[in-house]
């Protein structure tokens, strides 16, 4: 439904917006110009391929991946314990660049999907105490660990602008984007090992905490080469 | 973790308008279960079922009794209305060949001394021991609790609550004591509970029943009526809440 709404907004937008460009006779055109762009933010590293199919629009198809990882960044009051965590989003995608204003060519809408191949969080919370049993010295075998998984795999629709021009005005520019993915509803899972093999049970309540969480915002760095 | 990793996990890890914390109401969920093969052993006045005399001593004795462990995982060993549960170390196991034995001896002011022979054997990881304890010069023969009626299955699933840690939650695996509410009778073995679930048809539609378990020393109680076949109990089991 949202995906419904998001289209019927920015289509009528975009079609008042080219009847004004295409008026402005000074206004560089995007049409037939190619660019390839190499990319650092926060979906990680990647490329696109970019292409004018309007004087003031261009498609831009690529894919990006970042595997993360990170220790100690999560932590349960009260319980001492160290965490590992990994976040693996694969992604390939399709946006739409739009130059709405022919006096600021400099300034892009942008908006299109992606499909994230794997959308990934996991985190591992390993209790860091020597924890005792009564009188009883436990191994960390027994006391075992408890992981969550978070999963957004599936199609994002992403909307956001962009600064600087997509084509360089001679070989090279950089371009900036700003904006965000709205990923799938996840799918959060508890699971544990040893005597903490009992938290698949707060699964669900994982599953209710977990549910908003589903913008991925993206801020990102592109170097791009005329071709 | 550098500011620049710490800024990246922010933006990944979603964020933005999500309010709820990911870890919001969530427990931290532990098993009892640590000693592996236990033995209860239950020890009552002979004459009338009740549970032996509170300064009622237990000693355990023979080679392996340096393995021994209370239930709770304390060394120490003591009866709690009548009742205490033994196990071996988590690393000792008997075998099919090797089974371990252990001497118990109880010994209550007035009453005659008794021993029994606990062996832990590898094909039965829970047993019950009842000790029947006959008053000294008594030569009334000691009562017999007939078994208690069977009726349908009802599931149990306890939660041992911690009563100063609101972020822990307790799986007992432990041994249950019940007997219906308005009875002046003492409590009977119902089962072993395993990770806080047991399935027992000892229990009565429309009945209400004391639930019973000793753990770490102490005795724990909680009363349900049963009208329906399934039910969640919580159960106070601070001993269990030293994790």
């Amino acid at each position: 439904m949202y995906l419904v709404r998001y289209v019927l907004i920015l289509v009528p937008f975009l079609i008042s917006q080219k009847v004004n460009a295409q008026m402005d006779p000074s206004a560089p055109s995007l049409l037939n110009q190619k660019s390839i762009l190499l990319n650092v933010g926060t979906q990680g590293v990647g490329a696109e391929f970019a292409y004018g199919v309007l004087p003031e629009l261009a498609l831009r198809g690529g894919f990006n991946f970042i595997p993360f990882k990170a220790n100690d960044v999560f932590k349960i009051s009260g319980f001492n314990s160290t965490s590992n965590l990994s976040a693996d989003f694969y992604n390939a995608h399709i946006l739409a660049d739009y130059v709405p204003l022919k006096k600021t060519t400099w300034f892009r809408l942008v908006g299109g999907f992606a499909y994230f191949f794997k959308a990934k969080g996991d985190i591992r919370i390993i209790p860091s105490d020597d924890y005792k049993y009564g009188d009883l010295v436990l191994t960390d075998d027994q006391i075992g660990y408890v992981d969550l998984t978070v999963n957004w795999k599936g199609l994002a629709p992403y909307l956001g602008v962009a600064f600087a021009h997509t084509f360089p005005q001679h070989k090279f520019n950089i371009n900036f984007d700003l904006g965000t993915y709205y990923l799938n509803k996840p799918k959060a899972d508890i699971t544990g090992t040893g005597l903490l093999e009992g938290n698949s049970s707060q699964t669900p309540q994982f599953q209710s905490n977990i549910k908003d969480y589903r913008w991925l915002p993206i801020v990102q760095i592109n170097f791009s080469y005329k071709l | 973790m550098s500011t620049i990793k710490t800024m990246q996990l922010a933006l990944i890890i979603l964020t933005v308008t999500a309010c709820t914390k990911p870890t919001e109401n969530i427990k931290i969920v532990v098993d009892t279960d640590v000693i592996k093969y236990t033995a209860l052993i239950n020890v009552t006045d002979g004459q009338n079922g009740s549970p032996a005399p509170a300064n009622t001593s237990i000693v355990i004795s023979g080679a392996a009794a340096q393995n021994i462990y209370e239930l709770s995982g304390k060394k120490e060993i003591k009866l709690s209305s009548g009742i205490v549960t033994i196990g071996l170390h988590p690393t000792i196991a008997p075998t099919a060949d090797q089974p371990i034995g252990v001497a118990v001896e109880i010994n209550a002011p007035g009453y005659n001394k008794e021993t029994r022979q606990v062996v832990f054997k590898a094909e039965s990881k829970q047993q019950v021991v009842n000790i029947q304890l006959t008053k000294i010069g008594s030569t009334t023969p000691p009562v017999v609790t007939p078994p208690p009626p069977v009726f349908n299955n009802v599931a149990l699933t306890f939660t041992g609550r911690c009563p100063n840690r609101a972020d822990l939650e307790i799986r007992p695996s432990v041994y249950v004591y019940f007997k219906k509410s308005d009875s002046n009778a003492a409590f009977q073995y119902l089962g072993y509970m395993d990770r806080g679930n047991i399935s027992t048809n000892l229990l009565e539609q429309n009945a209400t029943y004391d639930f019973q378990i000793v753990y770490g020393g102490d005795t724990y109680k909680v009363t349900q009526k049963i009208d329906q076949t399934n039910y969640n109990l919580t159960i106070d089991m601070p001993a269990a809440c030293n994790f």
